[in-house]
C-alpha cells in the first residue's frame, strides 16, 4: 500500500510511490496535462478574466452574507418538503446519515461521488451500521474495489491505468486480461444497475444550492448521480455550508465555470437541479430527501481574516492538473480527501493546523494554481500564510528552526556572513551530499549543489569591474 | 442550544465585522453577443459537439413518421409520462430498467450549452435508464443562455430537473473516454420546428 494515512506521512508516500510505482507517476502526469490542456481550450472561448471575477464575486458576497443565505435556504427547503438537518462536525455528519438509514431499515446505499463524503468518512461509518455502501461514479467504484482513496478531487481513479483496470475486472468479473474499456465500463453498468435497483437510500454530495429555490445542483457525465437520487426511495444530500448561491439563476455561471475548468467540457452531460421528494403526479422519484448542512471547520476557516476566501473553492481540481508537485505523485501522497494545492490550505482549516503538516510545505510555490482557479483563490499566498502560522506555532523541525534563526542572524552581520561561506566552501563536503545536514527536512530528499569556489561578490567584481563594486559600495556607504 | 444554531452563530460571528461584498449581477456569457445564429443551431452544434445527435423536423407529423421507423430497430421501449400519443412508439412497452429504447419530450432546451431540460413530471426512470434516448423538443423552445432558461424554469419547478446535453460518458477507465456507462450511451435531440 502506497498511499499516505495522514498527512504526516506525506515525505514517506511520497518517496515511496516515486520509488515503488512508476506507473502511478505516468498515469498521474500524463491525466493531469490533458485535463488542463482541455481546461486551457475551454477557456479560450469565454471571456474567462470577466467569468473569473463574477464567480470570485458572487462566492464572496454569499460568504459574507453567509447566514442570510442558510436561513433562506433552510426555508426554502422546508417548504419543498425536504428536511433539513445541520451537522458541526464529521462526526455529527455521519451519525445523521447513519440515523435515516437506521430509521428506515436500510441494508444498501448507492453514492453518487462527493468529496464531502470521503472527507468526513462516510462509508466507513455506514458500514459500521452493517449496510452496504456501494460507490456508482465508475472512477470511485474502481478505487473502492481496489481498497484505495480518491487521488483527484474530480479523477478519483486517474492512478490506475488501462492495463490496472483490466486486471481488476479480471481477478472480479473475469473479464478477459485485454477487455477493451467498453467492455469494462459496460461489466459496471450491469453490476451497479443491480445495485440502483435495489438499494433504499442514495447519497450524494452538492455542487452548489439555490438559497431561493432551496434547489441541489449536482454535476457529472455517466448518469450515476441523477440516478442515485432518483431511484432509491429516500435521497440524503450533504452540502458544505459554504456551497450556497443566492438564486437559481446564478448557478448558470457556476455550473458552466466549473465544467469548463474541471474537464473542460461546457457543462457536465448530466445536471440534477433537485428541489425535493417526488410531488404527487410525478411518476417516480423519492419519497423522502434530506439535505444535510455540514460545517466541520468551514465557520472556523470563515472566520480567519486572511484564509477566509478558501471557501470560494468549487472543487474543479484545476489546481491540482497544473502543480508540478501533484503531478509527480497523485492524491495518495497527501494523506487527506483533499490533495494538491488546494488540499494543502483546506487541511488546516478541516483537520487543523499540526495535523495538516507538511502540506502547507508541499509546494514549490511556483504561483501556477493562482492562474487557473476560476474564483481566483490567492493559493500561494495562502500556502505561505500557513506556513507562517506553522512556523509561529513551533510546528515546523526544532533543528530547522534553530538553522533558519542562525542563518537569519549570520545574513544581517556582512564580516560573519562572509566568513561563514568561507567556511562552507572549504569544508570537505561529499559531492551530491548533504551540505548542510542541521537543515534535515530540506535535505533528507534532495541532493545539495556544490558551492561555488568564490564568493558572489568577487564573481562580480571579476565579471563587471571594480567601478560596479564601488558604485555598489557608494550606495551602501551612503544611505 | 442545537447544532444549527451553533452554526448559525459561528457563520455570523465569523462575518459580523467583515466588509460585505455585493452581488454582481446576473451572470452574462457576453461571447453569444457574436453568435447571431438561431438558437437551435447553436443548440445542435453543442449538443453534436458532446456526442449527442440531433435531427430536426418542420412538423409533429414527419417528427412521428421518423419515430415509427426509428424506433423499428428496437425491441421495447419505454416512455415518459408526458409524451403526446402521436409521438410514441409502436413497440411493445416495457419497463424502464428493460426497455431498449426510452422517449421523453423536453421541456425546453438551452442553446448556450447545447442541454435538454427534462422534467420530472415526465418520469425520471424513462430518461435514464434505456440504453438509447430520443427526446422531442419544441425549437421555439429552445432558450438562448442558461440564466434565461433557468429564469422560465423557476415559475413552475417540479421536484427534479435534469440537464441532459450529451450521452452517459466517463473516462476513468485508463483516461479512455466510453459511452454509456450508467445512463443512454446514445441521446437524439428531435427538434420539431412548428
Amino acid at each position: 500500500m502506497s498511499f499516505a494515512d495522514s498527512p504526516s506521512e506525506y515525505a514517506a508516500a511520497s518517496a515511496r510511490i516515486l520509488r515503488d510505482e512508476p506507473t502511478m507517476r505516468t498515469a498521474v502526469t500524463g491525466a493531469a496535462r490533458s485535463k488542463d490542456d482541455r481546461r486551457r481550450a475551454a477557456w479560450s472561448q469565454i471571456d474567462i478574466e470577466a467569468w473569473r471575477d463574477w464567480a470570485r464575486d458572487l462566492k464572496s458576497h454569499v460568504l459574507t452574507h453567509l447566514d442570510r443565505y442558510l436561513e433562506e435556504a433552510e426555508r426554502r427547503l422546508i417548504e419543498n418538503g425536504v428536511r433539513v438537518h445541520w451537522a458541526e462536525t464529521a462526526e455529527q455528519a455521519c451519525a445523521v446519515v447513519a440515523s435515516v438509514a437506521v430509521v428506515h431499515r436500510v441494508r444498501r446505499v448507492v453514492k453518487a461521488k462527493s468529496m464531502l463524503t470521503e472527507e468526513i468518512g462516510l462509508n466507513a461509518h455506514l458500514e459500521t451500521h452493517g449496510i452496504e455502501v456501494r460507490e456508482t461514479d465508475l472512477g470511485e467504484y474502481i478505487i473502492q474495489l481496489l481498497g484505495e482513496p480518491p487521488s483527484h478531487i474530480v479523477g478519483p481513479s486517474l492512478h490506475r491505468s488501462l492495463d490496472d483496470c483490466r486486471r481488476l475486472f479480471h481477478e472480479r468479473f473475469g473479464t478477459p486480461l485485454d477487455a477493451a474499456p467498453e467492455i469494462l465500463a459496460a461489466t459496471a453498468r450491469r453490476v451497479l444497475r443491480d445495485d440502483f435497483l435495489q438499494a433504499d437510500l442514495g447519497v450524494s454530495g452538492a455542487n452548489f444550492l439555490a438559497a431561493d429555490t432551496g434547489t441541489v445542483a449536482l454535476i457529472e457525465n455517466e448518469g450515476n448521480i441523477r440516478i442515485s437520487t432518483s431511484l432509491p426511495r429516500i435521497h440524503v444530500a450533504l452540502v458544505g455550508i459554504e456551497k450556497l448561491v443566492p438564486e437559481l439563476e446564478d448557478l448558470a455561471g457556476m455550473i458552466q465555470l466549473t465544467a469548463r475548468s474541471a474537464t473542460g467540457q461546457p457543462i457536465g452531460n448530466y445536471v440534477s437541479l433537485i428541489q425535493g421528494p417526488r410531488r404527487p403526479g410525478e411518476p417516480d422519484g423519492p419519497d423522502e430527501v434530506h439535505v444535510v448542512f455540514v460545517d466541520n471547520g468551514r465557520s472556523a476557516l470563515l472566520a480567519d481574516e486572511h484564509a477566509w476566501e478558501t471557501l470560494r473553492c468549487v472543487r474543479c481540481g484545476a489546481c491540482l492538473n497544473i502543480c508540478p508537485v501533484y503531478r509527480q505523485t497523485g492524491g495518495h501522497a497527501y494523506g487527506w480527501a483533499y490533495s494538491g494545492p488546494i488540499g494543502a490550505i483546506l487541511a488546516p482549516a478541516i483537520l487543523g493546523l499540526e495535523e495538516s503538516m507538511p502540506l502547507p510545505f508541499a509546494s514549490s510555490l511556483c504561483g501556477a494554481c493562482a492562474e487557473v482557479c476560476p474564483v481566483r483563490i490567492p493559493i500561494p499566498e495562502l500556502l505561505v500564510y500557513w506556513r507562517e502560522r506553522a512556523v509561529a506555532a513551533d510546528l515546523t523541525p526544532p533543528m530547522e528552526r534553530l538553522a533558519m534563526k542562525a542563518y537569519a542572524n549570520l545574513a544581517e552581520r556582512p564580516a560573519a556572513f562572509g566568513a561563514a561561506s568561507d567556511l562552507v566552501r572549504f569544508l570537505p563536503i561529499v559531492k551530491g551530499g548533504r551540505a548542510l545536514p542541521v537543515l534535515g527536512s530540506w535535505t533528507g530528499a534532495r541532493g545539495a549543489p556544490e558551492p561555488s569556489t568564490e564568493r558572489f561578490l568577487r564573481k562580480w567584481e571579476q565579471t563587471y569591474g571594480a567601478a560596479h563594486e564601488s558604485s555598489v559600495r557608494g550606495k551602501e556607504e551612503g544611505q | 442550544m442545537n447544532s444549527r444554531n451553533r452554526i448559525l452563530g459561528y457563520v455570523r460571528g465569523a462575518t459580523g465585522s467583515r466588509r460585505r461584498l455585493a452581488h454582481p449581477g446576473r451572470f452574462d456569457g457576453r461571447y453569444l453577443l457574436d453568435d447571431d445564429r438561431a438558437p437551435w443551431e447553436r443548440f445542435a452544434e453543442m449538443f453534436s459537439a458532446a456526442g449527442g445527435e440531433v435531427e430536426r423536423f418542420g412538423t409533429e407529423d414527419e417528427a412521428a413518421r421518423w419515430l415509427v421507423r426509428f424506433a423499428e430497430g428496437f425491441e421495447s421501449a419505454t416512455v415518459g409520462a408526458t409524451v403526446p400519443s402521436r409521438l410514441r412508439p409502436r413497440v411493445p412497452l416495457a419497463c424502464p430498467d428493460l426497455a431498449a429504447l426510452g422517449v421523453s419530450v423536453a421541456t425546453g432546451a438551452i442553446a448556450e450549452t447545447g442541454s435538454l431540460v427534462l422534467d420530472a413530471r415526465d418520469g425520471r426512470r424513462s430518461q435514464l435508464l434505456a440504453p438509447t434516448h430520443v427526446v422531442f423538443v419544441r425549437e421555439k423552445d429552445i432558450h438562448p443562455t442558461m440564466v434565461y432558461a433557468l429564469g422560465r424554469l423557476r415559475r413552475d419547478l417540479p421536484s427534479a430537473v435534469g440537464l441532459h446535453s450529451g450521452p452517459s460518458k466517463s473516462a476513468d477507465i485508463g483516461q479512455i473516454l466510453v459511452r454509456g456507462v450508467h445512463g443512454p450511451g446514445r441521446i437524439i435531440a428531435a427538434v420539431v420546428a412548428s
